[in-house]
């Protein structure tokens, strides 16, 4: 006769996609990559078009508020977003796939565009400090960057296989140094502004051979004044790269969820027009143009400092700060081009449509990191064939950005219609009520601006078009590939065991090794047992504070017999848990999910709860018995397993269902 | 005395008139049908025998027998006003179909069906739980007479 039935098996499932993060930490990551463009888009624009860059620099920065808003409609709609996500709903898997090739072809060459630059910003420092130190060492500039951007890849690249956590400290302590470094950069180039006075630069773009692309067999294109402008706000939209980023890193946003997406927007906006945007603008005001086009070319804010009025040493005190700071940051972006395109895969590898073997989990950090090692060996390339030569990875960049941002937008578009019931907390400005529908008049304009610059792209950057429309393909293949073939798995398997979440699942002896986990002063289990009926977890994560309360999640799968130790997850079980680490994603709330093997559900729950010292359960009611029975079964479970000694601490049990619940105070 | 903190006391529930002691090994369905005979006359003014035994017949049907060799068939009247039970004791026990457990001890317990009841019906189902562990079932079952089951019981 058992007297307290043990569990037979105890597992419990640690995911690094369970820890949340602060607004602060989510914009410091899009900012590593959105706002590390200040450091080399005015080179690239001034190469392309000339004098005239910062305006459209400054110009696309504020057009990021519009793409902000645009993000925080479809993050808010698709918590495990993304213009994969978006795009799919909106437009259907073969959109999808195409939007989802092309930026990644973006995050291919965040990395290295970010780290070259890093590289070259150094190697000019090193040129001027080295005679300094009496070395007469000449920094052969383009080839120190890409040794340098290879050990910086190198770095990220194992950083990102032990997973988010540590890099999402690691950027915010980038972006709060940069901050002070960008404080202190404005207000020397105020002074001196006052002291020199300026001269605006001039509106007008003037382009290179180069940066028009095939328009040269179109004359008639680059005279018309609206065009060229259009030209050159494409020229200059590689500054917009990284806002996807946000749509990867809002799953990891933590409680309140919407709230703190809007501060995180409104953080990157501020950050980006006064960062890239204002320090680009200063930079022209200040620095003479032969300078910007020729030895600054590419390490703008680096000339930036040295032009500034003042001593020499305090000149090189600033580049030394600027050239830190850029550094971090830029380097902080190639970190954000490896969990921004791991996430995006990610999201594309739920759906189906990237083979398995892409998603299997590292044994001890839980990341995916196949897809890490093939983002690294992408990266690594790209610098190499690069050769350090920045403008030609610039001519390379913004293909993906464009086209995701457009089908993203345009996929918003459609969803206003096809979506028209759903209730959106937040919806992007200005629109008008035509036969319920909010039809969004704000974004079809940002979309027709969107659709400009990347028609024009498609004709001016031959390099981008033409690479990005390769590895589009390339990866579009990959996609098609993957997909047909878990099809025909799928087909000749009745049970996917790999098709849902990937867990890491530890396997425990006792539920007592997992309680001194649990380190909260208050403790709520909530059983689970339907994937479709989590509406009291819901409420749970709805309600509590996430900051003094752990939520244990607990999974109880009846196991009759005696104790075999060999029991095993099935795909049912799994559901339940990938649906519990989807609502604790949208809720932004980290839950302690726990499979146990049992004899009975209740005894299971009584005995958790009695161990971990809980303070409530909340089930969800029975469709098959119902909250009294649920109730009374669980009381019984209760006296039968608590101990004559044990402590007299009341226990409320609640079974809630759509807004009604039942309470009882175990005790 | 066991006491619940609300007040709920096994005394008043189980007292010497109510601890019937069944004889041989009678099936599950039997050991029910001759505890809610002996309950009768406590509930029939209130209850009709024929809906009596009914009730008691679907819930014993629904209500899951412990691990310690404890069963409790309980049905929830709204008539009632008050609750009442019966405890019977099988030396011999019987063997459960559903899980194999030998039953020893098994309680009917009758509650009204009212809310105001619900949590002191909960609080009576998981004092019962907690008093008749597998010991204390042992040892009723090894007893002779109704006054010795009360004894151990208000001994606990």
């Amino acid at each position: 006769m058992v007297v307290n039935p043990k569990f037979k098996q105890v597992f419990v499932l640690s995911t690094a996609m369970l820890s949340f993060i602060s607004f602060w930490k989510a914009a410091s990551i899009v900012l590593c990559d959105f706002g590390s463009s200040a450091y080399y888009a005015g080179g690239i624009a001034m190469n392309a078009f000339g004098p005239a860059f910062p305006w459209f620099i400054m110009g696309v920065m504020l057009f990021s508020g519009l793409m902000l808003g645009v993000y925080t409609e479809s993050c808010i709609m698709f918590v495990r977003g993304g213009v994969y996500v978006v795009v799919r709903e909106a437009m259907g898997k073969v959109m999808a796939k195409l939007s989802v090739s092309a930026l990644v072809f973006d995050y291919a060459l965040t990395g290295p565009i970010s780290s070259v630059t890093a590289g070259l910003y150094l190697g000019s420092l090193l040129e001027n400090l080295l005679p300094l130190l009496h070395i007469n060492w000449h920094v052969p500039g383009r080839t120190f960057a890409v040794v340098f951007a290879l050990l910086v890849t190198a770095y990220f690249w194992l950083e990102n296989i032990r997973g988010i956590e540590e890099s999402a400290d690691n950027n915010l302590k980038i972006i709060s140094f940069v901050a002070v470094v960008a404080v202190i950069l404005i207000a020397w180039s105020g002074f001196t502004l006052y002291s020199r006075g300026f001269t605006l630069p001039p509106f007008r773009p003037v382009f290179s051979e180069a940066a028009l692309g095939w328009t040269v067999n179109f004359p008639w294109l680059r005279t018309a004044g609206l065009i060229g402008l259009v030209m050159a706000f494409g020229h200059s939209i590689l500054a917009l790269s990284g806002l996807e980023t946000l749509a990867q890193v809002y799953r990891e946003i933590e409680d309140p969820k919407v709230q703190n997406l809007k501060k995180a927007v409104v953080v990157i906006f501020l950050f980006s027009v006064f960062f890239t945007g204002l320090l680009t603008f200063i930079s022209a005001l200040i620095i003479p143009g032969d300078l910007i086009a020729g030895k600054y070319a590419d390490n703008l804010l680096s000339g930036l400092a040295l032009e500034l009025n003042g001593p020499y040493w305090g000149r090189l005190g600033m580049q030394i700060a600027v050239v830190v700071s850029g550094v971090l940051m830029l380097v902080g972006a190639v970190n954000t081009s490896f969990v921004g395109a791991n996430g995006v895969l990610n999201r594309v590898a739920e759906d189906g449509i990237l083979h398995d073997w892409f998603r299997h989990l590292h044994k001890k950090y839980g990341t995916t990191y196949r897809i890490v090692n093939i983002i690294a060996l992408i990266q690594a390339l790209i610098i190499l064939v690069s050769g350090g030569n920045i403008f030609l990875l610039g001519e390379a960049y913004a293909f993906g950005v464009l086209v995701s941002m457009t089908f993203n937008t345009a996929s918003m578009i459609i969803l206003r219609f096809k979506h028209r019931e759903e209730e959106r907390e937040w919806m992007f400005p200005l629109n008008f009520k035509y036969n319920n529908v909010y039809v969004p008049v704000g974004m079809m304009l940002v979309l027709l601006v969107l659709i400009s610059a990347t028609g024009m792209n498609l004709l001016t950057k031959k390099i981008a078009t033409i690479g990005g429309l390769l590895f589009t393909a390339v990866f579009y293949t990959i996609f098609h590939v993957s997909e047909k073939m878990n099809e025909k798995k799928t087909r000749l398997y009745a049970h996917d065991e790999d098709n849902d979440e990937k867990m890491n699942l530890r396997r425990e002896a006792d539920i007592h090794t997992v309680v001194p986990e649990l380190t909260k002063a208050h403790r709520v289990l909530v059983p689970v047992r339907n994937p479709n009926n989590l509406v009291h977890l819901a409420s749970v994560l709805e309600t509590v504070e996430d900051a003094d309360t752990d939520i244990i999640v607990l999974s109880a799968k009846i196991s009759k017999g005696i104790q075999s130790g060999g029991e095993t997850m099935s795909d049912e079980d799994r559901e339940v848990f990938s649906a519990v680490v989807l609502l604790a994603e949208k809720y932004g709330k980290t839950v302690k999910p726990i499979f146990v093997f049992s004899n009975d559900p209740f005894y299971s729950m009584a005995q958790v709860a009695q161990a971990a010292a809980v303070d409530e359960i909340v089930m969800g009611v029975s469709g098959s018995s119902g909250a009294e029975i649920q109730l009374e079964r669980l009381a019984m479970a209760w006296g039968m397993l608590k101990k004559a000694d044990a402590p007299a601490k009341p226990v409320l049990a609640r079974v809630v269902w759509e807004g009604r619940q039942m309470t009882y105070q175990l005790s | 005395m066991i006491r619940q903190p609300d007040g709920v006391s096994l005394a008043a529930l189980i007292t010497q008139e109510n601890v019937v002691f069944l004889e041989g090994k009678p099936s599950k369905e039997e050991a029910v049908r001759q505890l809610t005979e002996r309950i009768l006359p406590q509930v029939s003014e209130i209850i009709p025998r024929k809906a009596l035994f009914d009730r008691v017949a679907e819930v014993e049907k629904l209500n899951p027998v412990l691990e310690s060799g404890f069963y409790i068939p309980h049905a929830k009247f709204p008539d009632l006003d008050t609750f009442h039970a019966v405890l019977g004791i099988l030396p011999e026990g019987f063997v459960d179909p559903g899980t194999g457990t030998t039953v020893k001890a098994a309680l009917l317990l009758l509650s009204p069906h009212k809310p105001a009841f619900f949590q002191r019906h909960l609080n009576i189902l998981s004092l019962l739980c907690q008093t008749f562990q597998p010991e204390l079932v042992e040892k009723l079952a090894a007893l002779k007479d109704p006054a010795a089951v009360i004894a151990l019981l208000q001994g606990k």
